[in-house]
């Protein structure tokens, strides 16, 4: 069974607000202390490191965006790119193991979710494509497509993951809204600008 | 193919189709405040949810289109009332009031007494929100699972338990509570409750989407319960009484939630293609995938209402439609993002609501997990694939 870390953040609000300093990191690693500005122009970080912007939906004030901002050089954004995909990792790891140990504990007809196949099946299935973005990411050479293609893969692993806590998780106070923000994230920053190229993956 | 539908089935869709025009912007004023709905009840739309369900004789003005007379008892009338309302915007729906599935629970279940006090109060000069109160904190919507419990007390009886993720709940005036009297799936009651009693409390719970939906946390402390409000509790058998309602109003809804995400699906293709009309090789072809799945899958669901209405209730059926157009509305709310190029979500404060509002159509009336169960029932016993 998957441990969970005690020390998490246990409200909503303090996962939001540790979700923010992650992202506030991954910009530090690409422009110190600056923002990466995507090619179209916008910027998403905590609204204390962007300074000026409007919240971003959802964001509950602790996340801002900018619009008609320089984008940032080629190297800068490869390096958040690949920052934010380890970020959207990590959030639904998080989210995976707190499923885990969610099912374990609730019972449908005397025994532990965590026993039916189908859930196993879904919990198995995002474990995989956890692994598997794990190791596309570290492969050399990385390239805006294939990136993109990591975070379309997340989503979906997401979606799945999420339907593990049942409605729980289209609550504002559950993994929903985290999740959310990684989605919202790679639809500003890993994006295709021409989407006719890479809606052939779909 | 809709073309197949009955000629007075086309007259209602066009009907509901010019009342929903303008919805979208009341929508994302929902979506802010879920309270704002109260500013709109002058709306046709609204009168129409406000009837779907009600029988003629209790309505003051029916809806009559050309030689027809509608309350939405077929189940295909009513789906594809709410599929088109759901294109106008599915939270506007949702927030409305009227019966919605408490209706159908009541017209399942409630006795002649039951049902005309029910309908004489929904169809009263006031709006009335009502709710349909099955899932609880710990057992989800299993529904021979429920641990909410109805106590005798004195003459009567008395309601103690939690209920959670229940629509309009903390904003209803009226709704039924399934519970339990005794052990075992026999011993499940429904109950019409009125919010007002003491003990009923009821708060919203924030939600990612879909916030005109109003999802709300019942409390249900010692709230008094009279014989005469458990339905049917006079006329019906214990085995043709509350699980049994449960189930028949949660097969009797699915197309019609089914209806609400195809609607949602529809709106986010169209607004594709009005934002990119030019779009090209894959993407295209994209789009078109997704339109095809649309149209087969709204065939789908007007055919499972259609054998509803011709009392041919096919569980399997049913849950798959509702599964794969909940899927289809995700599907193509993420199709929808990538298509119309980067940071589309935080350009696009109406594909962004969309975006939101269509992961809600998972859970509602039952999970994609437990439809996937039916689906097998219908696999192993020959009958879904016949």
């Amino acid at each position: 069974m998957t441990a969970v870390d005690s020390s998490a953040p246990a409200t909503a609000a303090e996962r939001l607000a540790a979700f923010a300093d992650a992202l506030d990191d991954c910009h530090e690693r690409a422009v110190p202390g600056g923002v990466v500005v995507s090619r179209a122009g916008w910027a998403v970080a905590s609204a204390r490191r962007l300074g000026t912007g409007v919240p971003v939906p959802d964001g509950s004030g602790v996340l801002a965006a900018r619009h008609g901002l320089r984008a940032s050089g080629s190297e800068a954004l490869g390096a958040f790119r690949g920052a934010l995909l380890e970020l959207h990792r990590r959030t639904l790891r998080d989210v995976l193991d707190a499923a885990v140990a969610r099912l374990d504990q609730r019972e449908s007809e005397g025994s532990p979710l965590l026993g039916r196949q189908l859930v196993r099946g879904s919990v198995a299935d995002v474990a995989l494509a956890l692994s598997q973005a794990r190791d596309v990411l570290r492969l050399p050479r990385p390239t805006a497509s294939r990136h993109h293609r990591v975070h379309r893969e997340l989503v979906d692993a997401g979606r799945t993951a999420l339907k593990l806590y049942g409605a729980f998780g289209f609550t504002a106070e559950g993994p929903g809204g985290l999740l959310h923000l990684t989605e919202l994230l790679g639809d500003t920053y890993l994006c295709p600008e021409d989407p006719e190229a890479e809606a052939g993956h779909e | 193919m809709s073309e197949l539908l009955p000629e007075r089935a086309v007259l209602l869709r066009d009907h509901v189709r010019d009342a929903a025009t303008g919805l979208r912007d009341i929508g994302m004023e929902i979506d802010r405040d879920p309270t704002a709905i109260d500013r709109r009840l002058h709306l046709p739309a609204v009168a129409l949810m406000r009837g779907c369900t009600v029988p003629v004789e209790y309505v003051s003005s029916p809806l009559r289109i050309g030689p027809y007379t509608y309350d939405m008892s077929s189940c295909l009338e009513h789906t594809l009332t709410i599929e088109e309302l759901s294109y106008g915007d599915a939270g506007f729906m949702l927030a409305c009031p009227g019966p919605l599935m408490s209706g159908v629970a009541v017209g399942a279940l409630g006795d002649d007494k039951q049902r005309h006090a029910y309908y004489q109060r929904l169809a009263g000069p006031d709006p009335v929100w009502t709710f349909f109160g099955l899932t609880e904190p710990g057992k989800g919507s299993a529904a021979a699972e429920l641990e909410t419990t109805l106590t005798p007390d004195g003459d009567g009886f008395r309601l103690d338990g939690a209920k959670r993720y229940v629509g309009n709940a903390a904003y209803a005036q009226l709704g039924v509570v399934f519970c339990r009297r005794a052990p075992g799936p026999l011993g499940i009651e429904a109950v019409l409750v009125d919010t007002a009693e003491p003990g009923f409390r009821a708060e919203p719970i924030p939600t990612v989407g879909m916030r005109g939906a109003r999802i709300s946390a019942i409390t249900l402390d010692h709230v008094r319960v009279e014989r005469e409000q458990i339905l049917g509790y006079d006329t019906l058998k214990p085995s043709r009484r509350g699980l049994v309602g449960a189930i028949r109003t949660l097969q009797r809804f699915r197309p019609v939630l089914a209806g609400t995400a195809l609607g949602l699906t529809r709106a986010v293709l169209d607004h594709v293609r009005a934002e990119r009309p030019a779009l090209a090789g894959s993407a295209r072809r994209l789009l078109e995938d997704l339109q095809d799945r649309l149209d087969a899958t709204r065939w789908h669901n007007h055919a499972v209402a259609s054998a509803i209405d011709a009392g041919e209730v096919r569980a399997d059926r049913i849950a798959a439609v509702k599964t794969r157009a909940a899927e289809l509305a995700e599907r193509a709310t993420l199709a929808a993002a990538g298509l119309l190029g980067p940071a589309a979500l935080l350009r696009d404060p109406w594909l962004h609501k969309v975006y939101r509002d269509a992961r809600a159509f998972e859970f509602m009336e039952g999970t994609g997990h437990i439809q996937r169960l039916a689906v097998f029932q219908g696999v192993a016993k020959g009958t879904f694939l016949r």
